[in-house]
């Protein structure tokens, strides 16, 4: 099998695919973050 | 439970074990059996959800948040990255090689010999943990439902076994969408009646703040405290650790992105899961929140096991018990006083009265847990067996006496099918390992398409059979879940290690890789024999010996051994 660089269906690269991927990690803890400080 | 639970439980287990034979009652060759075929990204990402996702996961996960806050979200901040360094590293490896498993690679990059340690080291662990994905469901569900253990034992395996048998990795990633599909919407589902089962005056956010008050709104800790288990530190390296080797080298999430119908759709799946598990777990956290703000005020049982404590309820402490029960009511009505004056407070915005009300809180629980230690010790007395950890039963035991109807067959489905889910590519990944890095590669190269179809569904009917054995002894065992998750920490950070130095050691030969995997996994063991060393430190301690001693060997090994030929592809 063969092993294309295929675009992602969104964003047109991979390395912006992956940005995407970590700044969602970053603003789930931030949205964390925020939850603890308003209800913990 | 109902006729209609029972109708919804067992309608939606058969229905799912029936569609992934029928879905997949093509599959004639080897290929589309072990790897699965064409597969695209949305049961690519939903297959290694659901492969994760155990029985455990909706067993003890709320009953953690429960007794101990949200901090175990931090266990998964590591895997967002992960996912990114397998897109990045591991996934173009394994489609150029176009392999079959994870360890045939390491036959191209090292020997046979270091694929077959590899495989054998994922045999040893998986092969075990399969068992455990049968029996730790089993034996809470058989204890509170009165059903018997071996009967569940033998029903679940050979729902598994049936469809897995049938349509391999592709049934297995049919049946894993349509489980996951009922996972998520039991959780949402469940979040949702639980919400509507506070008092009316009590809010979602009220009951929030009260569980807050109380330390279980906790899901991130930027401290650097070593002694504690969850801190973001952790997650995000140590996490990062255990998600890179899971996802990266165990076959049985491996097999779920190989199937792919590009590199592209494998990678998509995979960044799927890196941008929906940790909302997934979140939510199943604050669900045993939400269940902490309930019992704030509807009195909970002092000790959630409802067997045991009827047992030691008819024991000799049985009257010390009474009386222990008797301070356990007393001491919850003092604290659902304090919760309704402290949502009182809040409500008022009334900060003075709110101050007090929370000391008065935190002093009434204080009180509280000191009643329930007092319990349990009595319970151990009455009980010796016992085991006192109790929050594995707490969300089960909510969903049968608090949810209605028709929803109790629906949580229980969604245990089960977690179960089924898991234990699936367990087996799928071990029969696939055992013929194609064993039985393939050593004694049958030049085995048939037909002959190597028919020993892949034989060896997985072996591993189930094997799972089976395993779940029906373990019951004999005492502590045996966490001898398991010991004994897979003692050999996973070793082949994380040597895919490690596969991937990045480029100068590193065969030889020095095999002895040093070697070396690491003696000194792994012998730690495990002569230190106090926490199990979850094996993971990176076993990597880092393998790196280590494979560079300084393969330092002293100037020929090391020569590289073997390229594999042909499809092996």
């Amino acid at each position: 099998m063969a092993a294309p660089e295929d675009p992602p269906p969104l964003l047109g690269t991979w390395p912006r695919l992956y940005a995407l991927v970590l700044l969602n990690l970053a603003l789930m803890v931030l949205g964390f973050w925020l939850f603890e400080r308003v209800f913990g | 439970m109902s006729s209609l639970d029972w109708i919804i439980l067992l309608g939606t287990l058969a229905f799912i074990v029936v569609w992934g034979v029928w879905k997949t009652r093509g599959v004639s060759t080897a290929q589309e059996y072990l790897r699965g075929t064409d597969l695209r990204w949305p049961t690519i990402g939903l297959s290694i959800m659901a492969t994760q996702a155990s029985a455990i996961t909706f067993l003890s996960v709320p009953g953690q948040a429960y007794e101990d806050g949200m901090r175990f979200v931090q266990f998964y901040f590591g895997l967002p990255i992960a996912m990114v360094i397998i897109c990045v590293v591991f996934v173009p490896i394994y489609y150029r090689l176009n392999v079959m498993t994870a360890y045939a690679y390491l036959e191209q990059r090292f020997d046979t010999k270091v694929r077959v340690l590899a495989a054998l080291l994922f045999m040893v662990g998986r092969g075990l943990a399969a068992g455990i994905s049968i029996y730790a469901p089993a034996i809470i569900l058989s204890s509170l439902l009165g059903w018997s253990l071996n009967a569940m034992t033998l029903l679940m395996g050979s729902a598994v076994i049936l469809y897995t048998v049938s349509g391999g990795a592709k049934a297995v990633s049919q049946t894993q969408k349509q489980q996951m599909v009922v996972i998520l919407a039991g959780i949402l589902i469940a979040a949702v009646v639980i919400a509507y089962r506070l008092p009316d005056d009590v809010s979602v956010a009220t009951a929030t703040s009260l569980a807050g008050a109380l330390g279980r709104v906790n899901p991130v800790d930027f401290s650097f405290n070593f002694d504690s288990r969850y801190t973001f530190w952790s997650g995000i390296t140590g996490g990062l650790f255990l998600a890179l080797s899971y996802f990266g080298t165990d076959q049985s999430q491996v097999q779920r992105y190989l199937g792919g119908r590009s590199m592209a759709e494998s990678r998509l799946g995979l960044l799927f899961n890196g941008i929906l598990k940790i909302p997934m777990q979140f939510l199943i956290l604050f669900i045993g929140v939400l269940v902490f703000a309930f019992y704030l005020f509807e009195r909970p049982p002092v000790f959630f096991n409802g067997p045991t404590l009827e047992a030691a309820r008819q024991s000799a402490q049985g009257p010390a018990l009474a009386e222990v029960e008797a301070r356990w009511a007393s001491t919850f009505d003092a604290r659902r006083d304090q919760a309704v004056a402290l949502a009182a407070a809040l409500a008022d915005d009334d900060a003075a009265a709110e101050a007090q009300a929370r000391a008065g809180l935190l002093a009434a629980q204080a009180e509280l847990d000191g009643v329930r230690a007092e319990a349990k010790a009595l319970i151990k007395q009455a009980v010796p067996a016992a085991e006192l950890k109790d929050s594995d039963y707490i969300f089960v035991s909510f969903v049968l006496k608090y949810l209605p109807p028709g929803l109790i067959g629906l949580l229980l489905a969604v245990i089960l099918s977690a179960a089924m889910s898991s234990t699936a590519s367990e087996l799928n990944a071990l029969g696939s390992t055992t013929v194609v890095d064993l039985y393939q590669r050593l004694w049958r190269p030049g085995a048939s398409d037909r002959h190597i179809l028919r020993a892949s569904k034989l060896f997985t009917v072996f591993w189930g059979l094997v799972a089976m054995a395993f779940a029906a002894f373990a019951a004999l065992v005492d502590n045996l879940i966490q001898a398991v998750n010991i004994l897979g920490s003692i050999f996973y950070g070793v082949i994380l290690g040597i895919f490690l130095v596969a991937f990045f050691l480029k100068w590193v030969r065969a030889t020095p890789a095999f002895l040093a995997a070697l070396v690491a996994q003696t000194g792994v063991i012998v730690l495990y024999f002569v230190s106090d060393i926490g199990f979850l430190w094996f993971n990176v301690i076993g990597c880092a010996l393998v790196v280590g001693a494979a560079a300084l060997l393969q330092a002293v090994w100037p020929g090391g051994s020569p590289t073997p030929a390229p594999l042909e592809e499809t092996t």
